[in-house]
């Protein structure tokens, strides 16, 4: 990997968010603030239990349970897409698995030979012993639905994760591909397994679920109450997982996968999560649905279901779930009231005038054409959705903007940096013949280097000389081809990225990765992912100890800000992408330092700041060596270096060609003519010189 | 028929298709390879292109089976047809990109991939509303010649087709790799900063990729309706995910991968189709794709990985 590679998207435009600069936008990012989008919610789920109450007609409570299996579904997809930021077009192949399971296990359609090994099952209820004259019998499987509800989850989970994980390693629009390629086939497959699916003509005779002896038959009321909670509990899960510690990783991966991995992320593992997780509330949902309209056929989960979906999350706003529940809202109505009572006004105005046009006109034929319009200019003008995923901050006042820089708080904080003892004789960090190349450039060569605790290393070098290769061998981010790197005297050569963070090294990048749409905040409660351990179903939970923990989290963040004084701590809700060039570089070591790292590694931590600026880090860094954090810096103002490296190293051609103190090292031949190209003489009158 | 035979016949079929399926490829690739993106829009693009020549032939009276024009007035006809629809498909290609895909370029994520999918489905449903879903016939011009080994056949319209398809793959070659223009394509693909710096109007450089793509779409679209003698609103969907197959299976951003895959795509769906079953097709070709990307996802003549790294 090079430096260019690894350069991040920055110079991708943010989506932009409520502009503000026209009247009726900013009336809409305040109405939908944080209190907006509560009340929006709680207001569907009231107003959703209370309307059959209202409106007996059983036709409308059916078309609402239909509406709310997709909005269900539109939720659970959201998860992929607007969390974790991964494109799932194949999303109605899960809930066509999860349909099909309940289908094939609640139906006369797979009856086996009764023998023996069925007893058991039986015994459990699980299935029934037909008996026909002159033969064994058969089998009838009468699982029960709500035992098939998480078990549909389990099972589509399990081919969420197996047709996943090939393309997680690979760029993100591979998903997208075989994803659509796995919807496309999921039909087929259905199609050509008649025994098991009875094929193109559909699977019939499912099973009504019953709860309590309460045969929920074919009335639709049962079933909307069912998909309101199941609806009310996705909502809950959503908006758990969202502010978790999981949530905050998924986002991060969405933001800068690199950059999430760097901080101590598990990428893979944590994309499977999210797929897992999506696919397995479509399942749940394709079993609700088979159980609603007790029948299932191939063309029930095709393309066009998934595309509705992802028409939903794109109008209401991705990752947003209060903007999600809207845009499935929106969609439901237009297709199953809005769009006919358009078409019956447009064909009297057509009838009026007597245009033939207008009397033809069927708008509820064009639903799909309207779908693709919505996504291109949804894309196109707002981005973010109807409710943005983040709710409008208040810009901070004249005052706050223009305070003198305060500094009290370089010292503050006395919680220490990391928790590991450490042998000041023996060196933190040593590199062993650490070699790489790409193609026919050697940008590191047989490279050694000891890093003694407490010390602080400058690493300068011309342009081009291997320094940032050098930090990415390091980090895990590039594979070396030869050569160690030992850490308190365990090898972690070629470690994963996220797992050279938990060992205790910490980074920063050149030219910046931060997560630009999560606020800063979130951004340094990524960096404590690695020394947290959250998982998804305590998210949801939120158990006391996970409560704790946050707790804990969220005080080691403002701890670890606070060493930056007034600079970061009034815009912590702030997003990352408002912040200065300099508050950058300052995010990004509060981001790393929270990982409690015993070695942190800043590449150029002073590029872009002012003089004044440039003091204050120093400043700072000195003080983190104070408190137990080795410093490991490539730097290219000297003068920075020169105050504060206990040590020096010069690369030049991937070579190191000098090493020693700050004097030393200035007054060194081989650094002068690598710097300034000075004929061997010259060198040497130089270094008379000085 | 001898089993040698039917293994001729259905080689020549899939020569035919993977003529299709290659030029199909190619769009995919040279969009990816210059921008990476995968453009769904490509999809129905090809599907609009088998449309156009069918009305560009009906204008010109050519209908149902029978022939009137033959030797080089036919054949004249039928070029112009063919540049005409690669002409429509390419500038439906380069105002796709112009309006909907020039604002997005540079945004990380999902958005300019949706965008392209709301493009696809906007081409789809303009088709379907307008035409309505019934497949439509389409002319065949061709004069009946055939050779005959033992039982398998090979049409005249097939050798035109693989010409046809030799040809402007001979002519992207040259392009790409002589012309100041393919040069500059090379380059933005390489690295779009470097290219900008050293003066490439970039810009330029990806409206022009789109619409070389998007024509030689058209073109597949034509061999299509040519080859199988209908057109529907629904082929875009099959034929661009197998495109976009043969495009990883040889390398995606690799021209040569490109024309690889097709063919060998459209030789794995005949003989597939023979040999094991027509109706799992798609499931074949879909687990191709899956492999390539475990096993080899630079494809068969790639170079880098497609990792996000």
């Amino acid at each position: 990997m090079t430096e260019t590679q690894l350069r991040p998207s920055e110079t991708a435009a943010p989506p932009a968010m409520g502009r503000g600069a026209s009247f009726l936008p900013a009336i809409w990012d305040r109405a939908t603030g944080i209190a907006g989008r509560r009340g929006f919610i709680i207001a569907f789920l009231v107003i959703g239990a209370v309307l059959p109450l209202l409106d007996r007609n059983e036709g409308d409570i059916d078309a609402g349970a239909n509406a709310l299996s997709y909005a269900i579904l539109a939720l659970g997809l959201n998860i992929v897409v607007g969390f974790a930021g991964l494109l799932d077009l194949g999303y109605a192949a899960f809930f066509a698995i999860g349909a099909y399971a309940y289908g094939i296990f609640s139906s006369y359609q797979v009856q086996p030979e009764w023998w023996g090994f069925w007893e058991p099952f039986q015994w459990l209820g699980l299935v029934q012993h037909i008996a026909v004259p002159g033969g064994p019998g058969t089998v009838h499987f009468t699982v029960s639905f709500w035992l098939m509800l998480p078990i549909s989850a389990i099972i589509t989970a399990f081919f969420g994760v197996m047709f996943g994980a090939p393309t997680l390693r690979l760029k993100g629009d591979y998903l997208a591909i075989v994803t659509l390629g796995f919807g496309e086939i999921v039909p087929i497959v259905a199609r050509n397994v008649p025994y098991l699916t009875n094929g193109a003509a559909g699977l019939n005779g499912v099973a009504s679920p019953t709860f309590f002896g309460y045969s929920f038959g074919v009335q639709s009321m049962p079933f909307y109450y069912l998909g309101l909670a199941l609806a009310a509990f996705l909502i809950f899960v959503s908006l758990r997982l969202k502010n978790s510690r999981i949530g905050r990783a998924w986002l991060a991966i969405r933001e800068d996968e690199i950059a999430a991995e760097a901080m101590g992320v598990n990428r893979v593992k944590l994309k499977l999560l999210a797929f897992g997780i999506g696919a397995g509330f479509a399942g749940t949902t394709g079993t609700f649905y088979v159980a609603k309209l007790q029948t299932a056929a191939p063309e029930m989960f095709t393309f066009p279901v998934s595309v509705m979906l992802i028409v939903m999350i794109v109008l209401g706003g991705m990752g947003s779930v209060a903007g999600v529940v809207l845009g499935a809202l929106i969609l439901q109505l237009l297709q199953s009231v809005l769009l006919q009572d358009l078409t019956q006004w447009i064909h009297a105005f057509g009838n009026l005038t007597g245009i033939e046009f207008f009397q033809q006109l069927d708008l509820v034929q064009s639903i799909e054409l309207i779908f693709g319009i919505i996504l291109v200019v949804m894309m196109r003008f707002r981005r973010q959705g109807l409710i943005p995923e983040r709710a409008a901050v208040t810009a901070l006042t004249h005052a706050q903007q223009t305070a003198v820089p305060s500094r009290i708080g370089v010292k503050g904080g006395l919680v220490p940096l990391h928790r590991r003892t450490l042998d000041p004789k023996k060196p933190l960090l040593e590199i062993r013949g650490l070699s790489k190349s790409f193609g026919g450039i050697k940008a590191v060569r047989d490279f050694n280097l000891d890093v003694m605790p407490g010390s602080i290393v400058g690493i300068i070098g011309p342009n081009g000389s291997g320094k940032t290769t050098f930090f990415n061998l390091i980090t895990g981010l590039t594979q070396p081809d030869g050569g160690k790197v030992l850490l308190m005297g365990e090898d972690v050569t070629g470690l994963l990225p996220h797992v050279i963070v938990e060992r205790g090294i910490a980074r920063t990048f050149q030219n910046l990765r931060l997560f630009a749409n999560m606020t800063l905040l979130e951004n340094v409660l990524v960096g404590t992912h690695s020394r947290t351990t959250t998982g998804a179903i305590g998210a949801v939970l939120r158990t006391p100890r996970v409560r704790r923990e946050e707790i804990a989290a969220n005080e080691r963040v403002m701890d670890t800000l606070r060493i930056f004084g007034n600079r970061l701590m009034p815009r912590v809700q702030h997003l990352a992408r408002t912040l200065s060039y300099a508050n950058r570089r300052r995010l990004e070591i509060a981001r790393a330092l929270v990982s409690e790292p015993v070695l942190l590694l800043l590449d150029e931590p002073t590029a872009g700041m002012n003089p004044t600026e440039t003091l204050e880090l120093t400043d700072q860094i000195r003080h983190l060596r104070d408190r137990g954090v080795t410093v490991l810096m490539i730097e290219h103002k000297l003068a920075v270096v020169n105050q504060i490296a206990d040590k020096v190293i010069v690369l030049d051609h991937g070579e190191k060609i000098a090493e020693g103190t700050p004097k030393e090292v200035h007054s060194n031949k081989e650094v002068l003519r690598a710097y300034l190209g000075r004929s061997t003489d010259a060198v040497a009158e130089a270094a008379a010189a000085s | 028929m001898e089993s040698w035979e039917i293994l001729l016949q259905q080689v020549i079929n899939g020569l035919s298709l993977g003529a299709m399926y290659a030029l199909l490829a190619l769009g995919f690739t040279m969009v990816y390879g210059i921008i990476e993106l995968i453009n769904f829009a490509h999809f129905n693009i090809f599907m609009v292109g088998s449309f156009i020549a069918m009305w560009l032939m009906q204008l010109m009276g050519f209908t149902g089976q029978t022939h009137i024009l033959y030797g080089l007035p036919l054949i004249g006809l039928l070029v112009l047809v063919l540049c005409m629809t690669m002409l429509g498909t390419g500038v439906l290609g380069a105002l796709i990109e112009r309006y909907a895909l020039r604002a997005l370029r540079g945004v990380s994520g999902t958005a300019p991939m949706i965008t392209t999918i709301g493009l696809s489905y906007i081409l789809f449903n303009v088709i379907l509303l307008t035409t309505g879903a019934d497949t439509k016939n389409y002319s065949n011009p061709m004069p009946n010649i055939r050779w005959e080994f033992g039982d398998a056949v090979l049409r005249l319209r097939e050798v035109m087709l693989w010409g046809l398809s030799i040809v402007l793959m001979i002519g992207l070659h040259y392009f790409v790799r002589r012309t100041k223009m393919g040069k500059a394509m090379q380059a933005t693909a390489q690295d779009q900063e470097a290219a900008r710096m050293v003066g490439v109007d970039v810009d330029r450089v990806v409206i022009i990729t789109f619409f070389i793509g998007s024509a030689l779409a058209g073109a597949a679209g034509v061999i299509f309706g040519l080859y199988y003698n209908y057109t529907s609103f629904i082929i875009g969907y099959t034929a661009g995910l197998r495109a976009f197959t043969a495009a990883v299976l040889g390398g995606i951003g690799n021209i040569p991968g490109a024309m690889l895959g097709g063919v060998l795509i459209g030789l794995i769906e005949s003989l597939g189709g023979q040999y094991l079953a027509v109706r799992w097709t798609d499931v074949i070709i879909f687990s191709i794709l899956v492999l390539v990307l475990v096993f080899r996802p630079t494809g068969l003549l790639g170079r880098a990985a497609p990792t996000k790294s």
